[in-house]
């Protein structure tokens, strides 16, 4: 089962945070790691989840990818961005790096706004550039629903620049597939329906 | 500020050295705003019944359901017993000074018949509908408004909301959650605890510490109850064996009527008796939580929060109000202060 049994292992994470030359995404990368995004979204859409999809890239590698996992974890935290970020910390783990240097020059990839879960995780973990699809009407946290991805006065974390509207249609009508069918998971409504 | 009483520190502080704070929306907890408006008392009283459905008609007072039109004026200061409030300022026809206004001007007399009113003047009036007893006693002063209480609310703003036994539960709940904060921080963790309780079986289902420094920098002790009460329900996605004081409960199935162990397909989980992520579970955490934390209960549609101490970045009353965003798909209660002192000793930098 994916995702399942992260094993927790205890790594020399340095405190110190370096923000070294960051060079943002050219079209070409956008173009590149949006579509893998899409092809993550589509797997999860298949595998009964929200289809969201996304890609960590740190100098043009890719450090950590996923879908929506929440029905088979039974876990709403596990996201499509939680679930790259647990790629990168072990990434970052395995090869003793640093992981605040390394998230200062990783960019994420995905292809619905982060919710406010999300963003807020984005900016504990310092990431410096986010690219999205469509926006996140129910839970954004980068304009829709909250700006965390930009508000200066908390101090946890880092704020994060938004590059959006990225296959904008796609995203939003592959959310509106997944609305239509039933959450098998979910109680039952209380309101019969006729 | 009344001085902090002197307190003495330490695991035997009871549960008379805490109370519960209601964490409410801002709309709940503001003061009341107030609107200018124009009112003229009623000189004649035979003509109040006419007058009201009359001013009605003409200023129907749209989103002000909550102001009665009528005030009575009891005492001897004023010569007339009762004031009708006739529009908003902002509302009425080329008033260059609202304090040269005359009943003409708002009220002309080919269409309307002011006979019964005196002169206008101008007065304030509560702009929206009072949703707590300090609110409505504050707007009262200024102009009679209709009040929907919601009982629960007040009883919590009196600190009568528990009784003495569910306060005691409280107690060792967060007891437990400290506990676990400890047992982390021996661990080289951030002092926070977390315990996540089913109210209806009054079962600990969960018990969590953080677990982020140096290995996870997202395992916050909220995210680690959450991904522990999965585990409980057959999920979860960390394996928390290095952490032994993180554990986890599988619920007791809950007998549901009429059902027997032979479940049609195609039933759901709670017609089986079975939980659904964190529906309807209390937690208690030690300190107030983060956004991340904050959302994630929401996404795991909580029943309701308690916590020991506020901080400084804290989604559930200090720097956001996560659980009373209108926006969002679900709303819980927070209660802030259970064990505060005892938490307050725990709590360090928030990371």
């Amino acid at each position: 089962m994916r995702g399942r049994g992260l094993k927790i292992r205890m790594p020399s994470i340095g405190n110190d945070l370096v923000k070294q030359d960051f060079s943002p995404p050219n079209m070409d990368d956008i173009q590149r790691w949006m579509a893998a995004a899409f092809d993550l979204a589509t797997e999860a859409l298949e595998n009964g989840e929200v289809p969201v999809g996304c890609l960590m890239v740190y100098r043009n590698e890719v450090l950590g990818k996923g879908g929506n996992e929440v029905n088979d974890t039974k876990n709403a935290t596990r996201h499509a961005e939680m679930v790259a970020f647990d790629h990168v910390v072990e990434w970052c783990c395995s090869r003793d790096l640093n992981l605040n240097q390394v998230c200062a020059q990783t960019t994420l990839y995905v292809t619905v706004e982060p919710c406010i879960m999300c963003s807020s995780a984005l900016r504990l973990l310092n990431i410096p550039l986010i690219v999205y699809g469509c926006r996140n009407e129910r839970f954004g946290g980068c304009g829709s629903v909250l700006s965390i991805a930009s508000d200066d006065e908390l101090l946890t974390g880092s704020s994060f620049k938004c590059i959006s509207g990225y296959q904008a249609e796609e995203a939003v009508e592959m959310l509106k597939r997944f609305y239509k069918q039933e959450n098998p998971n979910a109680p039952k409504c209380k309101v019969r329906k006729v | 500020m009344e001085p902090l009483p002197k307190r003495r520190k330490g695991m035997d502080e009871g549960v008379d050295s805490w109370e519960v704070h209601p964490i409410l929306s801002d709309e709940q907890s503001h003061d009341i705003k107030l609107v200018e408006a124009f009112a003229a008392p009623i000189i004649n009283k035979k003509e109040t019944s006419r007058l009201l459905k009359d001013l009605a008609t003409t200023y129907p007072l749209p989103g002000l359901q909550h102001i009665k039109r009528v005030r009575a004026r009891k005492s001897d200061k004023h010569p007339h017993p009762l004031e009708v409030v006739i529009c908003l300022v902002d509302g009425a026809p080329e008033v260059k000074d609202s304090k040269e206004v005359s009943l003409t001007t708002l009220l002309p007399s080919e269409s309307f018949n002011s006979s019964g009113l005196g002169e206008p003047f101008t007065v304030k009036i509560p702009a929206h509908p009072s949703l707590t007893r300090p609110q409505f006693e504050q707007a009262s002063v200024h102009w009679p408004t209709t009040f929907h209480e919601d009982k629960q609310v007040t009883a919590a703003l009196r600190g009568q909301l528990f009784t003495a036994a569910q306060k005691a539960k409280m107690h060792k709940y967060m007891m437990t959650a400290i506990r676990a904060a400890k047992a982390g921080q021996e661990q080289g963790m951030v002092p926070v605890g977390a315990v996540m309780v089913d109210p209806a079986s009054d079962q600990i289902l969960a018990t969590a510490h953080d677990c982020a420094r140096g290995t996870h920098p997202l395992l916050h002790a909220v995210m680690v109850c959450i991904d522990l009460v999965a585990h409980g329900q057959g999920g979860g996605a960390y394996d928390f064996d290095p952490f032994p004081a993180c554990q986890f409960t599988v619920p007791d199935r809950q007998p549901v009527e009429g059902s027997s162990d032979s479940v049609a397909p195609g039933s759901t989980q709670e017609q089986r008796g079975e939980p659904y992520l964190c529906t309807g579970y209390d937690l208690y955490v030690t300190r107030e939580p983060c956004i991340m934390c904050a959302m994630s209960l929401l996404h795991s549609r909580i029943g309701r929060v308690f916590y020991g101490t506020t901080t400084r970045d804290g989604a559930l009353g200090t720097r956001y109000k996560i659980h009373t965003q209108k926006e969002l798909n679900h709303h819980f209660e927070v209660y802030r202060g259970v064990t505060q002192h005892l938490c307050e000793d725990l709590a360090e930098e928030p990371h």
